[in-house]
């Protein structure tokens, strides 16, 4: 057996309220490629963070060619040869390509960068990642994502980084891009990097890597195998595993008209040609991976990027959406998907973040009307049962799921038609979770139209009366309740050929 | 002819010093003074233009400070208060009898000191460069007020007057300007600390990850800054009979200005000290061109206002359309 | 992530009015008058404190625009050149044009509101970052005022105008009066509207706010127009108070009156502030610079306790939150 570059031993981690990572080991040999895989929230993620020293293990031990180390930080991270490419970028886009690569190590003397000493060095990473097409004295602003990932790679090389780790590498590129990428990597393997990669996509696993490691739940499920003894089926069931809890109160309704009628509909590359029906007391599950183009539908369907083209119609009528302000007219509500940054005013109290949608219903010649603002977030802090010492309380104080309530009672309160719903459990603990199952469930029995984005296979299958899934922007399949199992959503959702076929050669 | 074009910005790009709005800066000067000489010949003589240069010299000079300032994404509007109380310190020391390169060291060491002061409040204390350097400008004005009770400094020793000769038959404050402008704009090509300022102006985060301490570049960039106004105090001192005590008074404009219409953009992460000088100049040269167009004084900071606000603009829609 | 998170019980008033920046500010105004008082008899007494408004009145308006502007997490640098250039405007087109008085004032308010309009449109619109879109105005208008003026003085105004810079109404100042009702009006719809509300917000969270429906660039621009046309008002009180129009009249105030914002503890990041705050910051830097005068500091040298004072206030300020 070969032995391997980097090794983790039984490292466990806890963060409030949650066993991130428990005792988990693996470990990874030079030249593989070994595909980490997991739904997300299975830890995945801090895994990662472990590996290149932003996290310390609570414990557990690292092992570097047989060595234990400790990682304190990124940059010591770096030092060992560890590195690890993002999904979010960090480049300068005013800087040239061959200065991103080597900042804060440029080659020259020690008071002089030298500058044709860099080009060439960075010519030649370049080249050897099959990339020497890319001007290396053209600043890095403008270009393609796939670009700007190969000379994300390229700085890690730089570096002699001996350990990679690639988190889900291909989220933003482009087909094409997507067939350099995987000759990259294969030629990275050829060279003894040792390259953690971290997909979604059960296909590029087997086409890509050596051996797997399924994480669920913060644990290794089974243990790691080579890719050419499993299957598509296998895995996806390793990642699943759990049987459908009971948590999800989802009650028969009686659909009733169409509400939301959406035909052709297309923005950019993340919205192609998507056609659906949403009916009054129906809840509408949109499955997909991460950057299939949910939540960007979501944004033209609420007028924050305008439909490029398609139709929507609303109770039979067309109409036109070119703002937030035209969908909350039309009785379209969204509760984004990035709760910090697109739903909460996280300074300001409970009152004013829960009325900020209906507001101008409050003013009284301009004024606001604190009485009627007041009785108002009562009735949603009762309804949602927010937990909050006081309306006065600033949001930012309140916990995760209480949180998203004052989000989700921002939206309630402008009475919408149809409510989008991005991610409305993420990371919120199990019971908030319930209360909002419970809400949704409600919701729809009362008439309302609830399209729900969600990355957590279960609360799909346990919430929706129908199932739409995404892929590279389409609409790639629609399954209704008895015919929407993890199988089936899993197998759309990665594009995955025959689920019982037999493992494809890799 | 259009793959010429190409290879010449091609060219270009890998000199660095030139990218393109400073071709675009040094063309519209050329320009203007041909168009300015055909309608005026005067114009075109050798004493106007050393004089537009010495005109901008002491500009030029706090702007490549101000570039490496603005590059690392912060901004001082202290620098006309600073040039200032440097003036006054460089012309007091003198009048009392101390050696005239102390005074002038003096007047330089002043501006690194009170440029180490906002360094600090900026990078350790976190207060936005804007909330300091206000709170700078006002705090130096007042105190030189204090101190000169509105005299102006006058019967200054004749070899206090450094601007006024010349070396080699050039006036001494282009030399300073050129001496500035090229060992800055070296250090911010070739030294590892001088692109670090791009780095973190361009994106901290990744500069951190990168092994730079943000912190330590905007102790730097301030600093270096105050040197530069002491410096440029004292061309600006030394160039006429008398210094007034509201010296520098609306300089920090020009030298932004400067600055931004000579690209470096106010978003941080990229310009060039070379930009910033022809920035100024252009500035200048407006200023005088109007003079020898008899077009009216008056309308000429309105002009420069249109000009700083037409660079922006097209910063905006570049940054935009390639984002 | 959790149940962590822990609601923070709610304190008693009492505890909490030393926690508010504007409790420390009063305070802290109410040490300065003590101590000052102290200092000179002059200075506690109703007519020098009611002769202390006539001087302050400008400056306060353009802070109350301001309040908002920055807590929208903008600023405008052009308020002082809108200033100079309105009141160029009236001087220009009451005595060169010969245009009726009050047709004037009317162009006056007008002038001012397009400057606004004009930052208004640049900012929310263009997209072009405020504190750079109000730097190249603050070029342009001060240049329209010198142009427009060709930097000479009107004045001569008749009686009657006086009313409004130096007339009274019973005991008040006229000016007083109107600022008093503008500051409630402002307070009321910072504090209580819709509006307010959503300036807040945007400074909050711009994204949020946009998700939210509220039309962000509208409420921008609405804010940058009001800042030109209070810059309308002012000068017009200005002009009546100093019986001249002159083309480089407040200059530098932009800083008064965002030093009296900042220190009256508007954050300069955005999301927070008050009126209250702002008319506190105002008052300190007015007595301040007031009462040093009355103990015999000279004129512009109280601009470096405001300096000192408004650093403080932001240093303090930090490090208070960041335990």
């Amino acid at each position: 057996m070969i032995a391997p570059i980097i090794e983790l031993r039984e490292i466990s981690k806890q963060f409030p309220g949650v066993r991130a990572l428990d005792r988990v080991s693996f470990a990874v040999r030079e030249g593989e490629v070994h595909a980490l895989l997991g739904e997300n929230g299975a830890g995945k993620s801090t895994l990662i963070k472990i590996l290149t020293g932003a996290y310390q293990p609570d414990s557990g031990e690292i092992l570097l060619r047989g060595r234990p180390i400790r990682i304190p930080d990124t940059r010591h991270g770096l030092a060992l040869g560890i590195a690890a490419i993002y999904q979010e970028l960090s480049l300068y886009p005013d800087l040239t390509v061959a200065e991103n690569i080597f900042m804060g190590h440029q080659p020259g003397a020690r008071w002089r960068v030298d500058w044709r000493r860099m080009e060439e060095q960075a010519r030649a990473i370049l080249q050897e990642l099959d990339a020497g097409d890319l001007d290396v004295t053209q600043p890095v602003r403008g270009l393609s994502v796939g670009n700007q990932q190969r000379i994300e790679i390229a700085k890690a090389l730089s570096q002699n980084a001996r350990i990679l780790i690639m988190d889900e590498p291909t989220a933003a590129l482009t087909k094409h891009d997507v067939d350099r990428l995987f000759e990259i990597v294969r030629r990275l393997r050829e060279r003894g990097v040792a390259i953690i990669y971290i997909s979604h996509r059960l296909e590029e696993v087997f086409l890509l890597a050596d051996r797997v490691t399924v994480l669920r739940d913060g644990q290794v499920v089974g243990e790691t195998m080579e890719v050419s003894k499993t299957n598509q089926a296998e895995l996806i069931r390793m990642m699943v595993g759990r049987t459908l809890d009971t948590l999800y109160p989802k009650e028969d309704v009686q659909a009733g008209d169409v509400v939301l009628d959406v035909r052709n509909l297309c923005y950019g590359r993340t919205t192609r040609n998507v056609s659906f029906t949403l009916r009054r007391g129906e809840i509408v599950g949109l499955a997909g991976l991460v950057g299939a183009g949910r939540s960007e539908l979501a944004q033209v369907l609420f007028g924050i990027t305008p439909a490029e083209s398609g139709e929507i119609r609303i109770e039979g009528r067309a109409v036109r959406i070119n703002n937030p302000r035209d969908a909350m007219a039309l009785g379209i509500a969204y509760v984004p998907e990035d709760r910090k940054n697109q739903g909460l005013l996280v300074q300001m109290n409970v009152r004013e973040n829960a009325t900020l949608a209906v507001l101008r219903q409050l003013l009284r010649r301009g004024f606001v009307d604190y009485d009627a603002e007041r009785r108002l977030t009562q009735e949603y802090v009762d309804l949602l049962r927010i937990r909050t010492p006081s309306l006065s309380q600033r949001v930012g104080n309140l916990s995760g799921g209480n949180q998203q309530k004052v989000v989700v009672a921002k939206w309630l309160a402008s009475k919408p038609r149809v409510l989008i719903l991005d991610e409305p459990t993420r990371g919120i603990d199990v019971g908030a979770k319930a209360e909002i199952h419970r809400l949704m469930s409600a919701l729809a029995q009362q008439g309302l139209g609830i399209l729900m984005i969600s990355s957590e296979l279960p609360e799909i299958l346990g919430m929706s009366d129908r199932v739409l899934v995404m892929r590279q922007g389409e609409i790639v399949a629609e399954l209704d309740r008895a015919h929407a199992t993890q199988e089936a959503v899993i197998a759309a959702a990665m594009g995955a050929d025959d689920l019982r076929s037999e493992p494809l050669p890799a | 002819m259009a793959t010429q074009a190409g290879r010449l910005t091609q060219a270009h790009r890998q000199r660095g010093l030139f990218a393109q709005q400073e071709a675009v800066i040094a063309a519209a000067i050329l320009v203007m003074t041909f168009v300015v000489s055909l309608a005026n010949p005067d114009f075109f003589s050798a004493t106007n233009l050393l004089d537009i240069a010495v005109n901008t010299a002491y500009i030029a000079v706090a702007a490549a400070g101000m570039t490496m300032v603005i590059v690392s994404g912060n901004i001082d509007i202290s620098v006309g208060s600073m040039l200032g109380v440097c003036a006054t310190i460089a012309g007091e020391l003198a009048r009392n009898g101390t050696p005239i390169p102390i005074a002038f060291l003096a007047a330089v060491a002043a501006g690194g000191l009170i440029g180490a002061i906002n360094g600090a409040l900026v990078a350790y204390a976190r207060i936005p460069a804007i909330v300091v350097t206000l709170g700078m400008l006002s705090i130096l004005r007042g105190g030189l007020i204090l101190v000169t009770q509105g005299r102006w400094i006058e019967s200054l020793p004749e070899e206090f007057f450094f601007s006024q000769r010349s070396t080699l038959g050039v006036p001494n404050p282009i030399w300073v300007m050129i001496a500035v402008t090229i060992l800055v704009g070296l250090f911010m090509k070739y030294h590892r600390f001088g692109r670090a300022i791009y780095a973190v102006g361009g994106n901290a985060e990744a500069a951190r990850l990168a092994g730079i301490d943000p912190r330590r570049v905007y102790m730097f960039v301030f600093v270096m800054n105050g040197l530069l106004v002491g410096l440029a105090a004292v061309l600006y001192a030394s160039r006429f009979t008398a210094i007034q005590s509201n010296a520098g008074q609306g300089f920090e404009l020009a030298v932004i200005s400067g600055a931004v219409v000579g690209g470096v953009s106010i978003l941080g992460g990229t310009g060039t000290v070379i930009g910033a000088l022809l920035g100024s100049l252009l500035i200048s040269l407006i200023g005088t061109a109007s003079i020898f167009l008899k077009v009216s004084p008056f309308w000429l900071q309105a002009v420069q206002g249109g000009l700083i606000l037409l660079t922006v603009l097209v910063d905006v829609v570049r940054r935009r359309r390639r984002a | 992530m959790t149940e962590t998170t822990i609601a923070a019980p709610e304190r008693s008033r009492r505890a909490n009015l030393l926690r508010t920046q504007e409790g420390v500010l009063f305070v802290v105004l109410v040490a300065i008058i003590i101590g000052l008082s102290l200092l000179s008899d002059r200075f506690l007494t109703v007519n020098n404190l009611l002769n202390q408004t006539r001087l302050f009145t400008e400056t306060a308006l353009l802070a109350l625009p301001m309040t908002l502007i920055i807590i929208s997490g903008g600023i405008d640098l052009s308020v002082g050149s809108m200033l100079a250039w309105s009141a160029v405007m009236l001087g220009f087109s009451w005595q060169l044009v010969g245009l009726p008085l009050p047709l004037a004032v009317l162009i006056c308010l007008l002038t001012g509101l397009l400057g606004g309009v004009i930052n208004g449109l640049l900012i929310a619109y263009v997209r072009v970052p405020p504190l750079i879109a109000t730097l190249a105005t603050l070029a342009i208008y001060r240049g329209f005022s010198f142009g427009i003026s060709q930097a000479r003085s009107a004045r001569g105004f008749p009686e009657e105008f006086a009313f409004w810079g130096q007339g009274q109404v019973g005991p008040f100042p006229t000016q007083f009066v109107i600022l008093v009702v503008l500051i409630v009006i402002a307070h009321l719809v910072l504090s209580r509207t819709g509006f307010g509300r959503w300036v807040y917000a945007i400074g909050n969270n711009e994204v949020a706010a946009r998700y939210s429906g509220i039309p962000v660039e509208r409420v921008k621009f609405t804010l940058y127009a009001a800042s030109g046309l209070m810059a309308g008002l002012a000068a017009f009180i200005f002009t009546s108070r100093v019986t001249t129009t002159r083309a480089d009249a407040a200059t530098g105030l932009e800083l008064d009156v965002i030093a009296a914002v900042v220190l009256g503890g508007t954050s300069i990041f955005g999301g927070s502030g008050s009126i209250i705050g702002t008319v506190l910051g105002l008052l300190i830097i007015t007595l301040l610079r007031n009462g040093l005068l009355l103990t015999g500091v000279k004129g512009d040298a109280t601009f470096m306790v405001i300096g000192l004072v408004l650093i403080l206030a932001v240093l303090i300020n930090n490090l208070v939150r960041r335990r």
